[in-house]
């Protein structure tokens, strides 16, 4: 690889190599990856083992043909940008496989999977007042 | 003028549909990056662990940076004069897969 270093640099960095090689040999591995077993694949945040696909439809459908709009309608969706999310299984493999070109795919754990509902409350902007009582909740009961 | 269409002499027929033989600079990239993009959702449905038949075909396809140049901006041809044509040429290639042609060409 052609780096633009200085004649100092140059010097340098077959030593740094050489050390750092040396650190890899000899360091000893921590004791979860020794007994590293490969099992249901966990997310990055924390231990939870991710349970859904969250699917967002990037590029649109149309024109692409009756069978590719049916699945994409059967994957639940309706318009670009639209997130979905489903657990794992071979027939929702299956169906992202046949519209990959469309679609942007991450593994999640079961709690960020989230509802329509809970995607629009995630949404939803602080509407700047709370509500403490309503006056029709204390009609008829003086 | 008619969108892609340019005006010509009406003796040469008056509409002449012009497009390039091949893929400028900035088409190639955008190529590159969308092949990219359709191998992270590849990667992502088998680190999920899910078996499936479809997973087995899409794995067999080659990633974006096995693929030589001719693969990502040319696409076999049986009537064109190398057997080759550019890959714009195809209708939605930038929503199709289109990464094998037959051995050989």
């Amino acid at each position: 690889m052609a780096l633009n270093l200085c004649r100092r640099q140059q010097i340098a960095l077959p030593l740094l190599r050489f050390n750092a090689r040396r650190a890899l040999s000899t360091a000893t591995l921590p004791a979860e990856t020794q007994n590293f077993t490969p099992s249901a694949p966990t997310s990055v945040l924390s231990e939870t083992p991710n349970t859904h696909f969250k699917i967002t439809l990037r590029r649109s459908g149309i024109s692409m043909g009756k069978k590719i709009q049916g699945t994409l309608l059967a994957l639940g969706f309706h318009r670009r940008h639209q997130t979905v999310y489903h657990p794992h299984s071979p027939e929702i493999a299956g169906k992202i496989l046949r519209v990959k070109e469309l679609v942007e795919v991450e593994n999640v754990p079961t709690q960020l999977a989230l509802t329509k509902q809970q995607q629009r409350q995630a949404r939803k902007a602080p509407s700047g007042f709370e509500v403490v009582g309503l006056r029709r909740d204390n009609f008829m009961n003086v | 003028m008619f969108g892609a269409f340019r005006p010509t002499s009406v003796a040469q027929g008056g509409l002449l549909w012009k497009t390039p033989w091949k893929l400028s600079v900035t088409r190639k990239a955008n190529a590159r990056s969308r092949l990219k993009k359709v191998d992270a959702v590849i990667e992502a449905v088998r680190s999920s662990g899910v078996q499936c038949s479809a997973l087995e075909h899409a794995l067999k396809l080659p990633k974006e940076h096995e693929m030589p140049a001719k693969d990502k901006y040319t696409v076999f041809s049986p009537h064109e004069k190398g057997y080759r044509k550019g890959i714009h040429k195809v209708p939605k290639w930038t929503r199709l897969t289109l990464r094998t042609n037959p051995k050989g060409f």
